[in-house]
């Protein structure tokens, strides 16, 4: 496929890169932050650290426990994308194979969904917590965050499971081979890109959640995860720079997982919106 | 299409999707639901027990001027960010899908923001737009003194502030979408259009636009949803609703009745508002972007 006839107006260049010194801005003014003391924050906001302050990330670190929370972060991640695939993976197959009425209006129901952002019902949720007696638990949200994450799930799941190829699973039915040797041994090995991207989608939307795991999980530094202990550092009389630190290193995992598979994480996001 | 056969040997498995529904309807439809009935409660609290006072919760809501500077900003706030940011991304989109030169750098840029989370993103922005942060830094520094504000406390700044954080985040991810969409369909339209010296804008707006105008009503409903709905977050970590009520919106008085005020009936009330508009804003959108698809069925 070629791509069309490269762009020539100035005025779309100029404002493409308007905008991209817009995004990097702050960024670039939180990583020189780190590095900075308070007083040098403000007199020399965009320039270069004097001397490089180092200490910032050891004060963030142990001030808000960062430890610990990646740990809780990192746990409650991976046992949610576990389930997730557990629960949406069978249910793709599902819909991939049978497309009757009772299926479509299954579809019909996480496409809804999809569009419901989970904030809608952030108190009920609390409340089930609270009923459940896991309120002030990693496992509540363990539990939680794949219901949020089944319905693009399921629905980007089907679409891959829908391109094998029948006379494939015919001759492996013909083999003998039941629902789950099928799953197994040809339809999940066919849309393994699928499954990367919605492992690669949930996995961040899992690590980047916020107002549940603040309401829900809650601030106790064994159990709280890193996007709710990082907002810690904030009081009446905030150090920026130990708090920009403490920012650049939560953001790191994400960046480095970015940049390790950039084409990969890329496909997999737009992929998220293209196809929900 | 062999749907015929498919269908013939079509086995019974979609008892293969009960666990997934089941955990969807505990997890997300039950608690969607029970907002109805908490609505109609007196509840001071979570430790406390409910009563049932029917819609009593409604009329104090109704009559309450912190609930109409709720809508109001709430309003204001969707009203300024999806018509700024749909064009505008679909516009970068269009010139990301050229491939400019640079165009690698560009999406990385567009793209990162997406990788952050709000958290993260109110911590970068508690740093910049802070008294002595950057943006007043950077003013200071062009001897602008006098437009520097604390821009968060300041009840005329608050609420522009966060608007511009929603665009901030927002236009060059739905940029990136919107490139990506259009490099998925068959290239040959556009390059005809520019080969009949079709003008730059005429192939961006009636070339390129209809053909993927049906994505664009996608992501502006998504993108009007997440706005209206997810914005407590962000208030939450930048300006607690204020000063005053001048930064609070449906989304974070949801939040703050329930969890700071402890009224619960209050607060599920509101939700309710909030999911009704949402469903009005979505019709609306949908009514705006009519498809050429929906035409033609």
């Amino acid at each position: 496929m070629s791509a069309p006839r490269r762009n020539r107006s100035p005025l779309a260049t100029i404002l493409s890169w308007l905008y991209a010194l817009l995004l990097a801005a702050p960024l670039y003014y939180l990583v020189v932050s780190a590095l900075k003391t308070n007083i040098e924050i403000f007199t020399r906001p965009f320039a270069l650290p004097a001397r490089w302050l180092w200490d910032n990330f050891g004060t963030a670190w142990r001030t808000a426990d960062l430890g610990r929370a990646l740990v809780n972060s990192v746990f409650i991640s991976v046992v949610a994308i576990v389930l997730t695939l557990c629960l949406a993976v069978p249910a793709a197959y599902a819909l991939a194979r049978q497309d009757n009425r009772l299926a479509r209006v299954i579809t019909g129901t996480f496409s809804a969904g999809f569009l419901i952002p989970p904030f809608a019902a952030l108190i009920p949720t609390v409340v089930l917590a609270i009923e459940s007696g896991l309120f002030g638990t990693r496992e509540f949200q363990m539990l939680f965050l794949p219901a949020s994450a089944l319905p693009l799930s399921v629905l980007l799941l089907t679409q891959f499971m829908r391109t094998v190829p029948q006379a494939l699973v015919e001759s492996a039915a013909l083999e003998g081979a039941g629902h789950w040797r099928l799953l197994i041994s040809v339809y999940v090995p066919i849309a393994r890109p699928g499954v990367v991207s919605v492992t690669i989608l949930q996995l961040l939307t899992f690590w980047n959640e916020y107002l549940f795991s603040l309401t829900i999980t809650g601030t106790a530094p064994d159990v709280r995860t890193v996007q709710v202990a990082l907002p810690m550092l904030v009081s009446d009389a905030t150090n920026l720079g130990v708090l920009a630190a403490g920012t650049v290193l939560a953001v790191l995992p994400v960046y480095v997982a970015y940049s390790l598979m950039n084409r990969r994480m890329q496909e997999a996001l737009t992929a998220g919106a293209v196809k929900g | 299409m062999s749907s015929t056969s498919t269908r013939v040997q079509a086995p019974r498995v979609l008892w293969l999707t009960v666990p997934s529904l089941v955990w969807f309807a505990v997890f997300s439809v039950g608690p969607l639901a029970a907002m109805f009935v908490i609505a109609t409660l007196r509840w001071k609290g979570l430790l406390y027990e409910p009563t049932y006072i029917g819609l009593e919760n409604v009329g104090k809501v109704f009559a309450d001027p912190t609930f109409h500077a709720a809508v109001r900003n709430s309003v204001i706030q969707v009203a300024i960010a999806i018509p700024v940011m749909i064009p505008l991304a679909f516009m970068l989109g269009y010139h990301l899908y050229t491939k400019p030169r640079g165009y690698r750098v560009l999406s990385v840029l567009y793209f990162s923001p997406g990788l952050i989370s709000i958290s993260m993103t109110g911590m970068i922005f508690y740093g910049v737009m802070s008294p002595n942060g950057g943006v007043n830094g950077l003013l200071s520094t062009l001897g602008l003194d006098s437009w520097a504000t604390a821009w968060l406390a300041d009840p005329s700044t608050a609420l522009p502030t966060l608007i511009a954080i929603d665009l901030w985040r927002g236009i060059g991810w739905t940029a990136v979408l919107f490139a990506a969409r259009l490099s998925s369909l068959p290239a040959e339209v556009i390059e005809a259009a520019q080969m009949d010296g079709a003008g730059r804008l005429r192939t961006m707006w009636q070339i390129a636009f209809p053909m993927i105008k049906d994505y664009v009503r996608t992501l502006a409903m998504l993108q009007f949803l997440w706005t209206l709905f997810t914005s407590a977050a962000l208030i939450l970590l930048l300006t607690k609703g204020g000063p005053g009520t001048s930064s609070t919106t449906l989304s974070y008085l949801v939040y703050a009745k329930a969890f700071s005020q402890r009224d619960l009936g209050y607060s599920q009330v509101v939700g309710v508002v909030l999911l009704l508009a949402g469903v009005a804003g979505m019709l609306l959108i949908r009514a705006l972007l009519r498809g050429s698809e929906e035409d033609s069925r």
